[in-house]
């Protein structure tokens, strides 16, 4: 007689870490998503962290969510990361803004249809005193400039974020390689080096949305801003279906029409921070 | 009677020491046999052997006439036959009774009979109404007497006892004196190895002395001296 | 101090308020976690068994292995899944970056090394005489494993919930194979933080006091189911 598995019963001695591990799978049960999450369809967009974090997508998404009856899943990264997602197809549109790399991500297939959705603009931040006079500059060109002869402290994105792409033509307009004990390279979102900047005393360039979301948190001020080379377009693509079949491609045009449409164009415009709106829709035929 | 072992040029290494060597054994069916000698020389590693648990090194071990396959798969059937009582016995976690349960459940009884087979037992042992007891907080005399209950309730053909009256008190040892004085004529076969000139076989000469590793020829009685 | 008790209220209130946030992410990570430290113990206590059970050539090369692989760095893990599972990877097709199951691979990988080393220490401390009794008393080779389990069960169970500790408080798995999607792959520590990324400390600090109160809750369930 051959049994597997030991004596049931009022025996009292059985395969207990067995059930430690049944308990462990209760668990798993009972916190599982419910079917209805599971059911819903799924949009993947990858995008920059100002978007989410400024808490646009908060109020850009649900209505689009509700009239399609889809879910959609953001995945908050840089937009270097984020065109990346999109050229492995991990993602069904990207929302982004660094105008160069969107077109060479158009250029090279990976995307179609690319949109402009909206604007805001980049501004240089430092503490109030200046120790680069970037006040008295003549152009945005000249304060990174400045910042680069004074060897002021400046804490750079170095992500390939789009706000990363934006330094870097600052930079290279200036005609000068930030290098440097002066010169730190976060790796990090735009947030933390916001943070990272006001600890420091140093300069950053911030996109205004962030920094207007992060106001009430930091001392630094806007040193510089309105100058034509600190604009800041975000545009949207979809990922190519023809490279990548598996790809909503439908409803991501869909979204792509919602949020350069009227209603979307009418949520982005109302949407702000302490009354003070973070981004403007850009008009039909491009800012 | 027919012989229950067979040993044919067993020996049994640990690595590079030889702790056992024995040209030719045979143990007759029926009885108790005494397996003397000084402790290190090989009792307990016979006692494994004759218990499928360890295979020899080398040679041939017959059990009931037919030659043993060291597989596992033969050696479950032969291990149910012939069960070992070990020198500090382990008594698993849990209850006397889930302890006894253990191998009458592995050979698939249930229920009542169960039930009446681990009572009748732990009377035997004088221990009637342990069975709820936890059996890790038991003293010594009572783990060596569940633990034999344990072994008794499966009614093994043949019982090979390690030094079942070492490290227990006066009381448990005059009980399991008595039970395996009474083995013989429920039908199962006692080997032991014990130090005790009082216990009921090693009077009458059935003895199996070892040194060294290797049987002493002798046949007279049991040396006492401990070592 | 005010910084403390502010995050303090923070938290209560989130508490008090079930915020369904906050609720979502306390979800999906209990959700993951437990999921992956189940294929972990289903993983790593038969590893932690044959190891400790078994001799083999190199065994010893095989102990030091798993007890390097404790150390290997979370984003490490992520990587290497992400590689996998990316619509680039082999397994792309079946569409799991940035899913809960991309989590739990990843989570279960983290955990499978601790499981396995943590049984294999109780399968090594374990009296040597568990194994020959239950053989003696008739057991199959399984049946006297299964009975040495459940006489380690403390330190088995001890290994699965340093299994779940691990993977409840890693965010670099969550991080990367997750992509910290709202409502979906947001665990307590990428709440943590992108809170923390916002400057939002208080947010943080008071997610970080729910995650300690979440696991000592589990552990409190574990010790009692442990007791009986």
């Amino acid at each position: 007689m051959r049994q597997q598995g030991t004596n049931k019963g009022d025996d009292r001695i059985s395969g207990i870490p067995a059930r430690g591990v049944l308990l462990l799978l209760a668990l798993a049960i009972w916190v599982a998503p419910g079917s209805a999450a599971l059911a819903a369809e799924r949009l993947r967009m990858s995008t920059t962290t100002s978007t989410e974090n400024s808490g646009l997508l908060r109020v850009l998404l649900p209505p689009f969510e509700a009239k399609f009856g889809c879910k959609m899943d953001v995945i908050a990264v840089g937009t270097g990361k984020s065109l990346k997602l999109g050229e492995t197809g991990d993602v069904d549109l990207v929302f982004v803004h660094a105008r160069s790399l969107e077109d060479k991500f158009v250029a090279a297939g990976f995307g179609v249809n690319r949109r402009d959705v909206m604007y805001n603009d980049f501004v240089i931040l430092g503490s109030t005193d200046d120790p680069a006079g970037v006040r008295g500059a003549g152009s945005a060109t000249d304060a990174f400039a400045r910042i680069a002869a004074a060897g002021a402290r400046f804490v750079s994105r170095g992500d390939e974020s789009g706000t990363h792409q934006k330094e870097k033509e600052l930079w290279k307009a200036a005609g000068t390689t930030p290098r440097g004990k002066w010169y730190l390279e976060a790796g990090q979102g735009m947030g933390e080096v916001i943070r990272m900047a006001t600890e420091m005393r140093g300069y950053t360039l911030a996109d205004r949305g962030t920094y207007i979301a992060y106001r009430k948190k930091t001392d630094l001020v806007i040193l510089r801003q309105g100058d034509k080379g600190l604009w800041n377009p975000y545009g949207i693509i979809a990922v190519n279906p023809a490279r990548h079949p598996h790809v909503k491609y439908g409803l991501a045009i869909k979204f792509i029409e919602f949020v350069t449409g009227e209603e979307g164009r009418g949520i982005i415009a109302n949407f702000n921070v302490d009354g003070e709106p973070l981004f403007f829709p850009s008009s039909r035929e491009g800012p | 009677m027919a012989p229950i072992f067979r040993l044919e040029s067993v020996t049994r290494h640990y690595g590079e020491r030889l702790a056992l060597e024995i040209p030719e054994l045979v143990i007759e069916e029926g009885g108790i046999r005494s397996l003397s000698g000084p402790n290190g020389s090989g009792k307990s590693t016979l006692l494994g052997i004759l218990a499928f648990l360890s295979p020899p090194t080398s040679g041939v071990l017959y059990y009931d006439g037919k030659r043993v396959e060291w597989k596992e798969r033969s050696l479950v059937a032969l291990r149910r036959e012939v069960t070992l009582l070990h020198q500090s016995p382990y008594l698993f976690e849990g209850s006397v009774h889930a302890n006894i349960a253990f191998g009458l459940g592995i050979r698939g009884m249930r229920g009542e009979e169960k039930h009446g087979r681990i009572e009748e037992s732990l009377e035997t042992v004088g221990l009637g109404g342990f069975g709820h007891r936890r059996a890790r907080a038991l003293s010594g005399g009572e783990t060596q007497r569940v633990a034999l209950a344990r072994a008794l309730a499966l009614a093994p053909r043949v019982l090979l006892l390690d030094e079942p009256l070492a490290n227990v008190d006066r009381d448990s040892a005059v009980v399991i004196r008595a039970v395996i004085a009474g083995l013989p004529a429920r039908g199962t076969t006692v080997i032991m190895t014990t130090h005790d000139p009082d216990v009921p076989g090693c009077s009458n000469g059935e003895v199996i002395r070892l040194e060294e590793g290797r049987l002493s020829r002798s046949r007279d009685e049991v040396a006492t001296g401990r070592t | 101090m005010d910084y403390l008790v502010e995050s303090l209220k923070v938290s209560l209130s989130l508490i008090l308020a079930l915020d369904p946030e906050l609720c979502q992410a306390v979800r999906t990570s209990l959700y993951v976690s437990a999921w992956s430290v189940v294929l972990a113990s289903l993983m790593g206590i038969p590893i932690g068994l044959a190891v400790g059970l078994t001799e083999f050539p190199f065994k010893r090369s095989v102990i030091t292995l798993l007890n390097s692989m404790m150390a290997v760095p979370t984003v490490l893990i992520g990587l290497l899944v992400y590689g996998f599972v990316s619509r680039q990877g082999p397994f792309g097709g079946l569409g799991l970056l940035f899913t809960p199951a991309a989590i739990i691979i990843g989570d279960a990988l983290l955990a499978t090394p601790i499981v396995a080393n943590l049984a294999l220490s109780s399968v090594r401390g374990a009296n040597t005489a568990i194994l020959p009794t239950a053989m003696t008393l008739g057991g199959t080779r399984f049946q006297s494993v299964l009975r040495l389990l459940s006489e380690i069960r403390f330190g088995i169970m001890a290994a699965v919930i340093s299994g779940f500790g691990r993977v409840v408080s890693e965010v670099g798995v969550a991080m990367m194979l997750g992509g910290n999607i709202l409502g979906s792959t947001r665990t307590m520590t990428t709440v943590i933080a992108l809170e923390t990324s916002k400057g939002e400390f208080a947010l943080g600090i008071a997610l970080g006091l729910i995650l300690m109160a979440v696991a000592l809750a589990v552990n409190i369930v574990f010790q009692i189911l442990q007791r009986r």
